[in-house]
C-alpha cells in the first residue's frame, strides 16, 4: 500500500518490517503541532497495512525525540493550550499505544530522548539504543509537569530510577548502559551507525512469529498493566483462547516438526471498538 | 505417596518438588499435570517442611506442557483446556494456594508453560547455564499468564521482549539476575541443588507463621485494591 506524504515523519517498508521515522533533525526531532497529527496517521496505515508484521519507531539525526517542541509553543501565541482539551480528556493519538497497534513496536533511540521522548520508550514493547543514546528528562527544569510518560516508564521498570529523572530534570543523563541495566531497553548496539541494521533484524525476527498469536499476547500485556495479577489472569485466559481454532495454532506444530518456516495467516483488521 | 512424574523428598526443613521426566525436558504430561497438584498440597501440609525448592532432573528445568502426549489423550487436554479457559490452573505453587515459602531453582532451559514456575516462585535461583526463553507465538499460542506473571516481578520490556521474540533468542542466566528475575547465579552449575538446600535452611531459620505472613502481605499487594479502600 502507498502511505500518506508526512512532512515530519518518514513512513517506510523493508520487506516484513514497517519503519516510522522522526524527521525533523534539525529541531532534535521535537515534536511540532504537525508531527502530532502525522503520528496518528503514520500509526495507522502502518497498523493497516497486511504487509508490515513488526514496526520500528527512530529518529533522524542526532537526537531520537525531545517532546513537545519548545520554541513553537513560546512563538506561536497559542502555546500549550492548543492541547489542553486533548490531555484533560486523556484523548492522545501519538504513541501506538494511544492509537491501539497490536503488531509489535520497536523503538530503536538513535541519539538524545528527552522529556516527551520517553512517550515512545513507555509505549513500545521493546527497546533498544545506540551506544551514545542519552536519556533525560527536563519538564520540572522549565516549569512543566511530567505525568504521562513517566506514569507508564514506572508500570514496566523500577520506579526509583524514574523519579529520579522525573525530579532531577535537565541536571542528569541516564546513559544507554544505565538504561539497559534497569531493564529500560534490552539492546545496546556498538557502534551506534549499526541500530537501524540491528533493528530490522530483531524486526525480521519478530516477523517470523504468528501474528494473531504476537497480537493476543500483546493485548494481554498491556492489559495486565491496568489490572491486579489474578484479574489480570483471567483477562489474559480470554487471549490465550481466542487463539483456539485458529489456523495458526495447526501450522506452527506442523512447521516445527516438517522443520519448515510455517506460513501464517495474515492479521486481520481490529474491530473498531477493541478496548485498548 | 508415589509419583511417576516427579520426586518428593524432604531434606530437613526443605521439601523438594523435583520435575522428573528428564527424556522429555520435564515438559507435563497428564500425569505430571495431576501429580503437581497433589504434591503441592503434600509439602504445604506437611509439618516438617518449612520451605518448598521445586527443580527439574536433566538438562531441562521444565518446558511446558507436553502437547504431544495430551494430544494422545483427550480426556486430560479436554480438563487442561477448560482450567486454562476458567483461570482455574492448578500447576504451580501460587495456583495451588501454598502458603509456604517457594524456592524455584532453575538448572537448566524453562521454556514456555515453564516460565509459570518462575513467575509464582517466590526465590528464584539459576544454574549458570540456565536459559530463559518463551516460543509461544512462534508455534500459534498466545503467552499470557506466565508473561503477566513475571511483568509485575521484573522490567517489563525484557517480558515483552521475550513474549514476542518467541523461540528465536534466549535469555541467559546472568542477564536474568541482572533484570531481577533470579536473585542468585551458582557456579558451577552443579552446584545449584546444595545451594538452594543451604538457603532454604536459612529461611526455615524463620518462624513458619512469619514467613507465612510475608508471604501473604507480599502476594497480597500484586493485586489491585481500590484506593478508596485504602486512604480515608
Amino acid at each position: 500500500m502507498t502511505y500518506s506524504s508526512f512532512e515530519d515523519l518518514l513512513v517506510e517498508r523493508h520487506g516484513p518490517v514497517g519503519w516510522l521515522v522522526n524527521n525533523r533533525p534539525e529541531r532534535l526531532n521535537a515534536m511540532s503541532a504537525r508531527m502530532r497529527d502525522e503520528f496518528a496517521l503514520a500509526w495507522e496505515e502502518l497498523d493497516r497495512d497486511p504487509k508490515v508484521r513488526v514496526i520500528v519507531h527512530t529518529g533522524e539525526g542526532r537526537a531520537f525525540q525531545t517532546g513537545v517542541d519548545v520554541t513553537e509553543i513560546a512563538t506561536d501565541g497559542v502555546g500549550m493550550e492548543r492541547y489542553r482539551r486533548s490531555l484533560e480528556d486523556f484523548d492522545l493519538h501519538f504513541t501506538s499505544w494511544h492509537q491501539k497497534v497490536w503488531k509489535p513496536v520497536i523503538t530503536a533511540v538513535n541519539g538524545v530522548c528527552a522529556g516527551g521522548g520517553f512517550h515512545w520508550v513507555a509505549d513500545a514493547d521493546i527497546v533498544i539504543a545506540a551506544s551514545d543514546a542519552q536519556f533525560f528528562d527536563p519538564h520540572v527544569s522549565i516549569g512543566q509537569v511530567v505525568a504521562i510518560e513517566a506514569i507508564g516508564l514506572i508500570r514496566k521498570m523500577p520506579v526509583e530510577a524514574v523519579m529520579r529523572m522525573a525530579f532531577v530534570g535537565r541536571h542528569e543523563r541516564v546513559s544507554a548502559e544505565r538504561a539497559y541495566e534497569l531493564g529500560m531497553i534490552s539492546q545496546i548496539v556498538d557502534p551506534p551507525e549499526r541500530l537501524r541494521e540491528a533493528a530490522q533484524e530483531l524486526a525480521e525476527k519478530i516477523a517470523r512469529n504468528s501474528p494473531a498469536a504476537m497480537a493476543a499476547t500483546k493485548r494481554a500485556l498491556w492489559g495486565a498493566l491496568e489490572l491486579g495479577l489474578t484479574d489480570a489472569c483471567r483477562a489474559g485466559a480470554k487471549e490465550l483462547v481466542s487463539m483456539w481454532g485458529h489456523p495458526d495454532q495447526e501450522e506452527g506444530p506442523t512447521a516445527f516438526a516438517e522443520k519448515r518456516e510455517p506460513q501464517w495467516q495474515e492479521l486481520a483488521p481490529a474491530p473498531p471498538d477493541q478496548p485498548r | 505417596m508415589a509419583y511417576d512424574t516427579l520426586v518428593v523428598e524432604r531434606d530437613g526443613p526443605a521439601g523438594w518438588l523435583v520435575f522428573d521426566r528428564p527424556e522429555a525436558a520435564n515438559a507435563m504430561d497428564a500425569t505430571m499435570l495431576a501429580e503437581l497438584e497433589r504434591a503441592w498440597q503434600e509439602l504445604d501440609h506437611d509439618p516438617d517442611v518449612h520451605v518448598i525448592v521445586n527443580t527439574g532432573t536433566g538438562r531441562a528445568f521444565q518446558t511446558g506442557l507436553d502437547v504431544v502426549q495430551l494430544s494422545r489423550d483427550r480426556d486430560a487436554l479436554r480438563e487442561q483446556s477448560r482450567r486454562t479457559r476458567d483461570a482455574q490452573l492448578r500447576l504451580t505453587a501460587w495456583h495451588n494456594g501454598v502458603a509456604k515459602p517457594v524456592i524455584a531453582a532453575v538448572n537448566g532451559v524453562c521454556a514456555g508453560g515453564g516460565l509459570h514456575f518462575v513467575a509464582d516462585a517466590d526465590i528464584v535461583m539459576a544454574a549458570s547455564d540456565a536459559t530463559f526463553l518463551d516460543p509461544h507465538v512462534s508455534v500459534g499460542q498466545v503467552s499470557a499468564y506466565e508473561s503477566i506473571g513475571l511483568a509485575r516481578k521484573a522490567p517489563m520490556e525484557a517480558v515483552l521482549r521475550m513474549a514476542l521474540v518467541g523461540s528465536h533468542e534466549r535469555v541467559d542466566a546472568s542477564r536474568a539476575y541482572q533484570l531481577g528475575l533470579v536473585g542468585q547465579v551458582v557456579d558451577p552449575p552443579e552446584r545449584l541443588r546444595p545451594e538452594a538446600q543451604a538457603l532454604a535452611e536459612r529461611i526455615a531459620a524463620t518462624p513458619p507463621q512469619v514467613l507465612r505472613a510475608v508471604k501473604h502481605a507480599l502476594w497480597a499487594a500484586l493485586e489491585s485494591t481500590p484506593r478508596e479502600e485504602i486512604t480515608p
